[in-house]
């Protein structure tokens, strides 16, 4: 870890400006408003030195997140949330403005990226065991945070009103009236009514643009706040928990733990990291070259593949086939195995909801003190299993949707 | 030479009986499938376990995957000998028809199959030859593992391509819908799972003899915890078979109905319940084995109890026939459609819905369950290997075999669920013996073009 002097000097380089009378605002400004502690308290802190590469996950997500909410304002400069002019402003972007397909390229490719880095980062996260205690509350806000990004995408697919988007939305609303009881009522506040219009592409379009946004900002602070509190956890091969090793070895790091180590309440092999890093410069690159090269990625897919805009939706078609966003396929072949009407209920609401409930849970149901996977099976076994059902659901919704 | 070709016939196939082609193809095919199946499956875990040997620096892991490398080694030279007797004299010597229009057709896929053969060979036996050269640089061995496990994934690809094509060929015309056809994926993946457990399954049964015959304790340990990763490798994929095998059956039942019926109603109903009570058999066996396999480690373990006993009555449930007949059309025909109490012929307790799907689904969550708990034990060190029992070992050469046997009934059921075509819908088994080529270009395949415009896609 770097001494005082040192951080002082990077702070200096950091937070120096370039001329006198920038100083001096600069200065004036800091008086009032504390930036200077505030980078401190941002950028330096310890964080794990083994497997750095692995925890980059995190910040790629919120910078991809960030992206979204950039591309999305631009989208909003011309997207028309009406049933007559949606596809058309689209239409437009796509053809007559100098860089609108690049941009909605951008938001369509920045979402299937963000869904993939956001389950990369539950993937490290669930293996290393770092939603136990103290972090049950990361996991389960991060939990949340996936589900609010999964229903982004869905409604987001709706928007821009070409076929796919219609009949994305008559199935998604449709599959809505199946919920127990109460699905009609669903299905009829979403609609706005029986038949999906105007009404019901307003209302994706505020569920989209503010209701799950409104979630999903202060979720994502409350999921930073608690990770600055309790530091990052990175995995067992930073700790003496996993060596089994005598207590008072166990508990000789503790006395020496710079902040946020010790996370109290925790357990004592896995209090402190061994052997540690400084988030600034190190983790912050790291950081910076996996955020970079996803943004570069998500770029380069826009330029080249853009985003496709259908032709305008059309309710009399009798020939258009559906097909659902990539992430929901293995929910859609799901569908297709309950033989009987009366079981889709279970397959579109009861599987996924145990799951997902499951998933918010994990903390509690995995209490033992280990982190290394193998030794925890109860667990890892479970989710193997249901990470495989999810890969051969979508690998078997490919193949059936290539032969409709 | 120019007289043994006038001699010749004009390409027509060998005389013989189509029943005794069909029974050399068929015998020679469900042995082959069994050899590439333990090829496929076993580089997967020769892989992992070189890996996790690697990782957690366990020596006995490294040792199962040098075994296993061994095995492969072995079993390939009979396996490989198999698949080229079967090309080069049985399809070319039997069905020349078939097979010539079937290169026609599927040539690209062939010729990767082919290719991925070949580096089969490479790849597995620098790894027999040069395990410990190769351990010096241990990411490099592992890597070559991984080369393995993907050239064989493609060479299973290939040849699923082919034998779904066969059973769906829906997208004649279209050279991208001829080769991913309905049923590729649900084969795929059906057959991929079942590799691996097949490879768990006959590792259980090894263990399970070496720890009949063991006379050291380092014997019986190693035999011991190799029994053991056997087991939850077998039970842990079968578990996801249910799953899988409804939808590649759903998928059959939608694009070749003719041959669903055959199998889940026709003739060949019996021998899909079979494999029915073959499947409660490998599970309940195995669980069977988890529960006492921890009893003699000193744990009661009341879940892997409850796990046997729903698994014992799943076995039941699902082998359970919906008729007292054949098939169907026997019901119909002696015109008892109604149940046995009312004098008819009929089990509703047989019907597959809902009966043997809550089997399945039972099945399914019962094992997951089992092979869970199971592992846990392991994983608390509560097992010490070498003191399983005579009746452990049994149970694991049962659970073994009954695996083998059920990938051979289903090599056999999905061959002959076609009946009586060869190709569905286009070529039939009985054209093979008795065909003669025209003079002209060549007779479509039911109207289907077979030429190189339908290789390219024109």
């Amino acid at each position: 870890m770097a001494n005082e002097s040192t951080r002082s000097k990077l702070a200096a380089r950091m937070t120096h400006p370039v001329s006198r009378p920038l100083a001096i605002v600069y200065r004036w400004v800091d008086e009032r408003m504390g930036i200077n502690d505030l980078l401190y308290k941002t950028l330096y802190e310890a964080v794990p030195r083994r497997g750095a590469w692995a925890y980059t996950l995190g910040s790629a997500t919120l910078i991809i997140i960030a992206l979204q909410i950039v591309t999305g304002m631009f989208l909003l400069w011309s997207y028309v949330p009406s049933t007559t002019e949606a596809w058309e402003s689209l239409n437009f972007l796509e053809r007559h403005n100098e860089f609108g397909a690049i941009v909605r390229g951008m938001h369509l490719w920045g979402a299937y990226v963000l869904l993939l880095v956001i389950g990369l980062h539950m993937v490290r996260t669930f293996v290393s065991g770092s939603y136990k205690k103290p972090r049950e509350l990361n996991w389960i806000t991060g939990v949340i945070l996936f589900l609010l990004v999964l229903g982004l995408g869905i409604t987001g697919a709706m928007l821009p009103w070409d076929q796919a988007a219609y009949w994305t939305t008559i199935v998604t609303t449709h599959v809505l009236s199946y919920f127990p009881g109460l699905g009609h009522w669903l299905q009829e506040i979403w609609r706005g009514g029986n038949q999906v219009g105007p009404v019901t592409l307003t209302r994706t379009f505020a569920i989209h643009i503010w209701l799950l946004p409104a979630l999903l900002v202060p979720l994502i602070v409350v999921h930073l706040y608690l990770l600055r509190r309790h530091g990052e956890h990175g995995a067992w091969i930073n700790y003496r928990g996993a060596r089994e090793e005598p207590d008072g070895e166990a508990a000789a790091p503790l006395v020496h733990a710079e902040p946020p180590y010790p996370a109290v309440p925790s357990d004592p092999g896995y209090a402190v990291p061994d052997d540690l890093d400084e988030f600034f410069p190190s983790q912050v690159g790291k950081d910076s070259i996996v955020s970079f090269a996803l943004v570069l990625l998500i770029f380069v897919m826009a330029v080249v593949v853009g985003s496709p805009l259908e032709a305008p939706a059309n309710p009399a078609t009798l020939t258009y086939v559906p097909t659902p966003e990539w992430f929901f396929l293995p929910l859609d072949q799901l569908l297709v195995q309950f033989p009987q009407a009366w079981m889709i209920a279970v397959g579109t609401f009861a599987i996924p909801g145990l799951a997902s409930t499951i998933l918010i849970l994990v903390p509690f149901l995995d209490r033992s003190p280990d982190r290394e996977p193998w030794k925890r099976p109860q667990l890892m076994v479970p989710a193997l299993f249901t990470l495989l059902f999810l890969i051969f659901e979508a690998l078997l919704a490919v193949n059936r949707l290539f032969n409709l | 030479m120019r007289d043994l070709l006038t001699l010749a016939p004009h390409l027509t196939p060998v005389s013989i009986s189509t029943g005794v082609a069909v029974a050399l193809v068929g015998v020679l095919m469900l042995l082959h499938i069994q050899f590439a199946g333990f090829q496929q499956g076993g580089a997967m875990l020769v892989t992992l376990f070189d890996f996790l040997g690697m990782v957690r620096k366990d020596e006995r892991q490294t040792r199962f995957a040098h075994g296993m490398v061994k095995s492969m080694a072995i079993a390939f030279a009979f396996g490989g000998a198999l698949a080229i007797f079967a090309v080069m004299i049985l399809f070319t010597g039997l069905w020349s028809h078939f097979w010539v229009k079937l290169l026609r057709i599927m040539f690209w896929p062939l010729v990767i199959e082919a290719g991925a053969f070949a580096l089969e060979i490479m790849a597995l036996y620098t790894l027999y030859v040069g395990w410990e050269r190769l351990g010096r640089v241990r990411p490099l061995r592992i890597g070559l593992g991984l080369v393995l496990t993907i050239d064989l994934f493609v060479q299973m690809l290939m040849i699923n391509v082919v034998a779904s094509y066969m059973l769906t060929p829906v997208g004649a015309f279209n050279l991208p819908l001829l080769l991913i056809n309905p049923t590729l994926i649900p084969l795929e993946v059906h057959r991929l799972i079942g590799n691996v457990a097949f490879v768990g399954a006959l590792i259980a049964i090894v263990a399970g003899v070496r720890m009949l015959r063991a006379r050291t304790p380092e014997q019986r340990s190693y035999a011991d915890w190799m029994g053991a990763v056997g087991a939850a490798t077998a039970i842990s994929f079968t578990a996801l078979q249910p799953l899988v095998g409804w939808e590649y059956a759903k998928e059959i039942q939608l694009h070749a109905y003719a041959s669903w019926y055959t199998m889940m109603l026709g003739g060949l109903s019996v021998a899909f319940l079979f494999q029915m009570f073959l499947l409660g058999l490998i599970l309940t066996a195995g669980i069977f084995y988890f529960w006492r396999r921890v009893r003699t480690g000193g744990l009661r373990s009341p879940t892997l109890a409850l796990c046997a006993v729903l698994s014992l009555g799943a076995w039941l449930l699902g082998s359970t026939p919906a008729s007292l007949a054949w098939s169907y059309e026997q019901v119909f025909a002696a015109n008892a459609n109604v149940p046995i109490w009312n004098g008819g012929l009929l089990i509703p307790f047989g019907q597959m819905i809902p009966w043997k799907l809550t089997a399945l689904v039972t099945f399914t969550f019962v094992s997951i369950t089992a092979v869970t708990v199971f592992l846990r034990e392991v994983s608390r060190d509560h097992l010490r290997w070498g003191e399983a029992r005579r009746h452990q070992a049994l149970a694991l050469i049962t659970m073994g075999v009954a695996v083998s046997l059920i990938m051979a009934l289903m090599g056999f059921i999905r061959e002959n669920g076609r009946g009586p075509f060869l190709i569905t819908n286009h070529m039939l088994v009985n054209q093979q013996q008795n065909f003669r080529p025209p003079a002209n270009n060549g007779p479509a395949l039911g109207g289907i073009p077979a030429g190189p415009s339908l290789i390219l896609g024109g």
